[in-house]
């Protein structure tokens, strides 16, 4: 024995050795002197090789040794250790033959055997494995792993705590990696290396206790082995999961299937640790662009992982969007690469919006919405296409992951947004940043805005939401408010109209609008938001810095609101807001030509609407007739809007055109005609003071007040420093315009910093005040400057200061502004409140109803006191209380309490 | 045959063209591949060798050079026992490289690891880095230092030969870092294997 022992040890004498090995396995020859000596299992096995290395495995005597080892597994062991020795010598003697014959047998005592018994024996059989694997053949290392397959499969009832599979993922991820001369070679080794992975993972995954599979040392091979080989696929087509290793499949598709299998097990804990490498070899492999892949990759992910666990891979990626990939230095590079994980983004988001629940959702949200603002910042400091791309794909993420999600969280994220959108300072020009974000955000906000689907009003606008997107509405440049306007559309537009509705025109009937009643929630909603709706709206009309897609898409707004929200209750605000806005077209000075016919046209247009709308056959022949009038005489006032109006002649604007407009009077009386109540028509509206001076319209315009627009302008002037004096005579005048928009800084700097001398001139002013039926007693002192109008008289300085404010109200586009600034100091003008009662030479509704439009936020106050004063002077408490009703819906039942509460009232009742 | 005392992994890295594949090749096969292409990811080779009579087992990891692919080639430094850093003579970018290199090293090796810097190529003409540059740096740096020509198989041997050895001495002093798998189940009966090797007549 220690002859044959040194030999072997020596490796040399090639030839004598293999004569001997060759007769030591032919049982009639070399092991007929020796078997008796030999233990029964040996004998066993050598018998079952047969003589020639080319033959097969000699079936009966293998059947043999698997019941011996079956009736005595205490031998198996043994067994297997035997086995694993001859095979060691027959591959370093390149007898392939023999080796495969002795892998054969140990798979079939693997299958045969129970399983309790097979532990020791497993430990010779991966030895045989790793063997096998080591040796450069690629026959041999195909059939180790096909070994190692079979043997991942079976069950282990005593997993064994001290196997290592750190070698076979070592190799077999070299395996997968395998660039063998011969394509057909190659592949069969990258698949076997796929296939022993896959085995690893069965193998190791289902245990907590065995190797933990889920540790980098090892996620960092298996991973990049799998995407390494489905990159090369030549097209990236999805399998089904359930795909088992056939072996006659690409290495790509059994990749894929091995990558959704490991993913599919993976626990919240490993997901990162899959994620990692996965980044991490799109990064170094370049594969963000093209994207087809990173995509094809994500896509695989989100589908086969746990659908709880979905969001954190969204979450994974999202970090990555900033990360610096192997492309290193060169931003543009970096910014392409960025935009590129954000498309796969967006594509996979969807995925996880269904499973994402409470936090994370606006966890995901908010992280985009920081992507997003970054890049905007590193946007505004270099101009790049790239970054544009990389925006787009943000809010396409957005908007993806908000269209899954159900319609009451979108709601949320859409007052998440809102509230994210930077407010643009008035009066301080907000950065080039801070204007591109807010366009950018409000973009986000329209797609996202677009995945809802608008069921009931109240649900869409919570009044929070509805606030927040009016005062958003009120700041910011044409574009942004144009933009704002859009996601008014898509939130009002129920029933798909807003596309026909797109330009101003008044023949409604060729549109095909769909047209329902109005819900009764709807009235709720509208009575209670109309009015800050409305008046917003029509602000915005009143902007000087308006183009004419402003202008239209208020116009859509505002006919989209005809339409969900046309019915006998409303028809009175909206022809109330119609007549403001044509009001305003003739006497805004600040609004250009232009401007003044677009307004002209959007208010015919509207009020042709109507009829459409409800039944009111009576408005809809004396719309048409003034249509008809002005296709006649004056088609600058029919849509469709133009963006200039140069050619027009003096004696056509719109001002000179009094018997072209809508009479409010003649509105009234076609409305009691067709029976619906139309008081509320009559007393005046509550949009600036256009609309309140309407009636009055002939005089005011045969007055000449045709170049009103700088007469007014300086008029307001005084107003403003009126304003200031009375609101804050400490404070520094700078910060009080910070409220103000840049249009009104401007205005005001130009006035009154800049004193021109021409400001003295008030040449105009009294064919103004003439039209205002305003008394004139204190002319001269308004015309005095601001500086002295503190030594007037209390009285006549609220009364003036009241009267400016009318006044400014002309500048509608203000009015909101002066109404924020008297809050502030709300004594002042209660008196000038008290003031209004007293002067009875006054027409009290008119003023007090500007008084209430100025104090609208602080109602419960300017109740308290219209009540008060009301009651005290038994004027017309019916009439005030029926306009406080209609502006303050809110909260009229306080009006009401107060009126019925008063015993003067009593009597009056 | 499976007799070996002891398992060594070795991870041999480098820039992309140095020739570690050859030199892998000239070592366990003992022939030069000309026109070897790039190797993708990683290969393996396996060669026994003998110290002091005793068979060592040298687990041969034969890394590629890419950048695309270091993010898998990391992987296979942590439980490397020797690191052989090669660069090409011939080649002043690849010997710039080095620092790089070792800062990789740094971050994914263990810290214990032995380290080799191999200027390869010396059979060329057009040499670029003087052989004590080359000493200079690894000494700097705590390395050993040799220069080889896969195509003249010259000091390829040694390399291999003086890894074993100061492997093998490392490993009688304890020194070796232990990894989970490489000196478990397969190779800690290895004794036992050669005692029962054969037949036990």
């Amino acid at each position: 024995m220690s002859f044959v022992k040194c030999c072997f040890e020596a490796g040399e004498g090639h030839d004598f050795l293999d004569s001997f090995v060759q007769k030591c396995t032919d049982p009639g020859c070399c092991c007929g002197c020796c078997s008796a000596l030999r233990p029964h299992y040996k004998r066993l096995v050598d018998n079952i090789f047969p003589a020639n290395p080319q033959d097969e495995l000699v079936k009966s005597n293998m059947e043999k040794l698997t019941y011996y080892s079956l009736t005595s597994p205490e031998k198996l062991d043994r067994i297997g250790e035997y086995l694993f020795q001859k095979a060691s010598r027959d591959i370093y003697r390149r007898r392939h033959g023999f080796v495969i014959i002795a892998m054969e047998a140990m798979d079939q005592l693997l299958v045969a055997c129970h399983s309790q018994t097979l532990n020791l024996f497993v430990e010779s059989f991966l030895k045989m494995v790793q063997k096998l694997l080591e040796s450069t053949d690629p026959q041999l290392q195909i059939l180790a792993t096909q070994s190692f397959v079979r043997f991942a499969n079976i069950e282990e009832d005593t997993p064994s705590y001290h196997r290592r599979y750190d070698f076979f993922v070592s190799k077999f991820s070299a395996m997968c990696h395998s660039n063998h001369a011969d394509t057909v070679t190659r592949d069969k080794i990258r698949l076997a290396g796929i296939q022993g992975l896959q085995g690893v993972i069965r193998k190791t995954v289902s245990d907590d206790l065995v190797e933990n599979i889920w540790e980098a040392q090892h996620m960092d091979k298996i991973v990049p082995s799998l995407l390494y080989n489905m990159q090369t696929a030549e097209k990236y087509e999805t399998v089904s999961c359930m795909e088992g290793g056939s072996g006659a499949e690409p290495p790509a598709r059994l990749a894929e299937a091995c990558l959704r299998e490991l993913v599919g097990r993976a626990s919240f804990g490993h997901i990162r640790s899959v994620l990692r490498p996965v980044l991490t070899h799109f990064d170094r492999h370049e594969l963000w662009i093209p994207n087809d892949f990173a995509v094809h990759t994500f896509m695989i992910i989100m589908f086969s992982i746990q659908a709880q666990y979905s969001y954190s891979v969204v979450e994974a990626l999202m970090q990555h969007l900033d990360a610096a990939g192997s492309g290193g230095t060169d931003p543009r590079a970096r910014t392409r690469v960025r935009a590129a994980r954000a498309t796969v983004l967006s594509n996979i988001v969807a995925i996880a919006a269904g499973d994402s629940v409470g936090p994370s959702v606006l966890e995901i949200i908010n992280n985009l919405l920081t992507n997003l603002r970054s890049s905007v910042a590193r946007d505004s400091e270099q101009k790049e296409t790239d970054e544009k791309l990389y925006q787009e794909a943000l809010i396409n993420a957005l908007k993806e992951f908000a269209d899954h999600l159900p319609d009451f969280q979108k709601i949320d994220i859409m007052m998440f947004i809102v509230n994210k959108v930077p407010s643009i300072q008035r009066g301080n020009k907000g950065t080039k940043a801070d204007a591109m974000l807010q366009s950018i955000l409000l973009k986000s906000l329209l797609k996202v805005g677009t995945t809802y689907r608008t069921t009931e009003l109240s649900k869409a606008f919570p009044a929070a939401f509805l606030e927040a997107l009016l005062r958003a509405g009120a700041a910011g440049q044409a574009r942004a408010r144009a933009l704002l306007q859009r996601i008014l559309h898509t939130l009002l537009d129920r029933r798909g109209n807003a596309q026909r509705l797109q330009r101003a025109s008044v023949d409604y009937a060729e549109l095909g609008l769909t047209i329902e009643k109005c819900s009764r929630q709807d009235l709720i909603f509208i009575s209670k938001h109309g009015y800050a709706l409305f008046s917003s709206l029509y602000e915005g009309l009143q902007l000087e810095s308006n183009t004419m897609e402003n202008v239209e898409a208020i116009y859509t707004t505002l006919a989209l609101i005809c339409i969900e929200l046309g019915s006998e209750e409303t028809v009175c605000d909206i022809l109330q807001l119609i007549l403001a806005i044509q009001q305003s077209g003739l006497s805004n000075p600040v609004l250009s030509v232009a401007q003044q016919c677009q307004l002209q046209a959007v208010s015919i247009s509207l009020a042709a609407l109507l009829p459409h709308v409800m039944m009111l056959p009576r408005l809809a022949e004396y719309i048409h007739k003034i249509i008809v009038a002005r296709r006649e005489e004056a088609p600058h006032l029919l849509p469709p809007l133009r963006e200039d109006y140069d050619d027009l002649h003096p004696s056509k604007m719109p001002n000179k055109l009094p018997y072209l407009m809508m009479d409010l009077m003649a509105l009234c009386e076609l409305l009691k005609a067709a029976g619906v109540e139309a008081a509320r028509l009559s007393a005046s509206s509550p949009y600036a003071a256009g609309s309140a001076a309407a009636p009055h319209r002939h005089s005011w315009v045969e007055a000449g007040a045709a170049a009103g627009r700088d007469s007014l302008a300086e008029l307001a002037a005084p107003a403003t420093e009126l304003d200031s004096a009375n609101s804050s005579p400490g404070l520094q005048r700078q910060a009080q315009y910070d409220d103000l928009d840049e249009e009104y800084r401007m205005f005001i700097e130009k006035y009154n910093h800049n004193h021109r001398p021409s400001k003295q001139d008030f040449g105009t002013y009294r064919s103004d005040t003439d039209f205002w039926y305003w008394d004139h007693d204190d002319v001269p002192a308004f015309r005095s400057k601001a500086s002295s109008v503190y030594k007037q008289t209390q009285q006549s300085v609220y009364k003036r200061s009241l009267q400016t404010w009318y006044s400014m109200n002309i500048l509608g586009r203000v009015q909101c502004h002066v109404s924020q600034r008297v809050m502030r100091l709300p004594a002042p003008l209660f008196l000038s409140l008290r003031h209004v009662q007293r002067d009875t030479t006054c027409d009290v509704t008119l003023k007090a109803n500007f008084c209430v439009h100025v104090y609208r936020r602080s109602c419960t106050h300017v109740m308290t006191i219209l009540g008060r004063e009301c009651v005290k002077r038994c004027i017309n408490v019916f009439k005030l209380g029926l306009l406080v009703t209609c502006i303050f819906v809110n909260s009229s039942t306080y009006v009401l309490q107060f009126i019925y509460r008063s015993p003067y009232c009593q009597v009056q009742r | 045959m499976e007799d070996y005392k002891f398992l060594f992994k070795v991870v041999l890295v480098g820039n992309a063209g140095v020739g570690k594949t050859c030199l892998v090749r000239r070592f366990t096969q003992g022939l030069f591949p000309p026109g070897q292409g790039a190797t993708i990811g990683v290969d393996f080779m396996i060669k026994t060798v003998e110290v002091d009579g005793e068979k060592v087992k040298l687990q041969i990891w034969d890394t590629a050079g890419q950048e695309r692919f270091r993010s898998i080639t990391q992987s296979y430094y942590r439980s490397a026992h020797a690191l052989i850093l090669v660069y090409d003579i011939s080649c002043q970018p690849t010997f710039d490289c080095l620092p790089d290199w070792l800062r990789e090293i740094e971050e994914y090796a263990n810290n214990k690891v032995l380290r080799i810097l191999v200027g390869n190529k010396t059979d060329r003409e057009d040499r670029e880095i003087p052989r004590h540059i080359g000493e200079d740096f690894a000494q700097r740096h705590g390395m050993y230092f040799l220069e080889t020509s896969a195509k003249e198989a010259e000091n390829v041997e040694r390399l291999f030969m003086e890894i074993a050895v100061e492997l093998m001495e490392q490993a009688k002093c304890k020194e070796l870092p232990k990894y989970d798998g490489s000196l478990g189940p397969i190779n800690g009966k290895t004794t036992s294997v050669g005692d029962s090797s054969c037949c036990l007549r």
